[in-house]
């Protein structure tokens, strides 16, 4: 129905009454329905009645919900939460502590104190003034200090013998010797002075040679013979 | 990007415990006051908000962000709840207007002036007094309307009419609340 096309009445001032107090009405049909109400006693009651319960309504404030109702409905919804005792928010700010991160740190820090107490030669048992006094301790660290650099040069010396050791015996075993051509005759079959000590020297390394051959066929004899 | 109140929908559906206390949080003082002013009463308003959360809780899942706001969507939810409650205790509420008339309660929320709090106090007494006094479809329609404030598509929505049965009950309703409240010696100015 359009509010311009005809006469005003009193149904269209209820009808298109929400229009008029939301400002929407098309400004014929407010002027129709302002000049009806100024006509129509009842008409008039009704708006100025209406605008002003819209307003109060408008104005009043939300009720407060009760306190427990989002409690209850947690409880309802999420099942039973266990409830803080009072002395349990005392320890509120402990709970970091119990996360892995803090633990790890904390671990950490106790293997770097034992390290370190190690190394300075701190003894817990004794009592601790006479421990942390700082003459103690540089008198200590120093006396560590000596005894790791003459740990260090024993083992580094024993570590030297082993490998000159090494380096002498190798030669002897892993260099396989060289045959080498039979002495020749200087011409008139005369022997050259010096060939007579180097063909002996030859014979002694093949001699040799083929003993640590022969001692290594035996042993690889018995451990096949052990494993069958 | 989703909205605020879509993606809290669903890391609820994703079991998320928190993003529920933040939706019940945010919306259990609205229902609670629809279903205050449609009861008159505060203990039934109370158990009537956790019957709407426990269903919310339940079908969750049929919320489509498409057909509007979470916010319709459950106050629709309450809708349908209070009017089967009202359907249930009618013939309870007949036999009690036989009695006295129940006592309203009223406690606005905290943070006003005195003066004021008194004032919203009778006031709030009375609208309710006149509330109850009206049809239920009227009742309702000027809830959302007035006291929730919400906008006719989205009334139109909760209540599933048309737009101009809903502005038609609008008007009734405060016409006859209008007149319930002069009734009482309380002239709307």
């Amino acid at each position: 129905m359009d509010p311009n096309s005809h006469n005003w009445i009193c149904v269209d001032t209820e009808t298109y009454l929400c229009d008029y107090l939301d400002d929407t009405l098309p400004s014929e049909a407010r002027i129709q329905l302002e000049s009806h109400a100024t006509s129509c006693a009842g008409c008039a009651s009704m708006v100025a009645g209406v605008s002003g319960l819209v307003r109060q309504l408008q104005q009043l404030e939300p009720l407060a919900e009760p306190a427990q109702l989002s409690s209850a409905i947690l409880d309802a919804t999420l099942g039973p939460r266990r409830a803080k005792s009072r002395w349990r928010h005392w320890f509120d700010w402990l709970s970091p502590l119990s996360r892995p991160r803090f633990a790890y740190g904390a671990l950490s820090v106790l293997l770097t104190v034992i390290v370190s107490s190690q190394a300075l030669g701190l003894q817990w048992h004794k009592s601790a003034a006479a421990t942390l006094n700082p003459v103690n301790l540089v008198h200590t660290a120093n006396r560590q200090a000596h005894q790791v650099y003459a740990r260090g040069a024993k083992v580094f010396s024993d570590l030297r013998l082993v490998y000159e050791i090494q380096t002498r015996l190798q030669p002897e075993d892993e260099i396989e010797p060289i045959p080498e051509p039979p002495p020749v005759a200087a011409p008139g079959g005369a022997v050259v002075p010096g060939q007579e000590k180097q063909q002996k020297l030859l014979n002694i390394s093949t001699r040799k040679h083929r003993i640590r051959n022969e001692a290594s066929n035996v042993s690889a004899g018995q451990l096949e013979g052990s494993s069958a | 990007m989703l909205e605020p109140e879509v993606q809290l929908v669903q890391q609820c559906l994703q079991g998320n415990g928190l993003a529920w206390e933040r939706l019940v949080q945010l919306h259990s003082r609205r229902i609670f006051n629809i279903c205050y002013r449609f009861t008159s009463s505060r203990h039934e308003a109370e158990d009537l908000t956790q019957e709407v959360f426990l269903r919310v809780y339940r079908t969750l899942g049929s919320y489509r962000a498409e057909s509007g706001s979470c916010a319709t969507w459950m106050t629709s939810v309450t809708r349908n709840l209070l009017i089967d409650h009202y359907r249930r205790t009618k013939r309870d509420r007949i036999t009690d207007s036989m009695e006295d008339a129940p006592q309203v309660e009223n406690k606005v929320a905290p943070g006003r002036r005195p003066d004021q709090a008194a004032l919203d106090t009778e006031l709030g007494e009375r609208v309710q007094q006149a509330l109850g006094r009206i049809s239920p479809d009227l009742r309702e329609a000027v809830i959302l309307r007035d006291l929730q404030g919400l906008e006719y598509a989205e009334i139109q929505r909760i209540l599933e009419v048309p737009e101009g049965t809903v502005k038609s009950r609008i008007s009734r309703g405060r016409i006859e609340l209008a007149k319930h409240l002069e009734e009482m010696g309380l002239r709307p100015s």
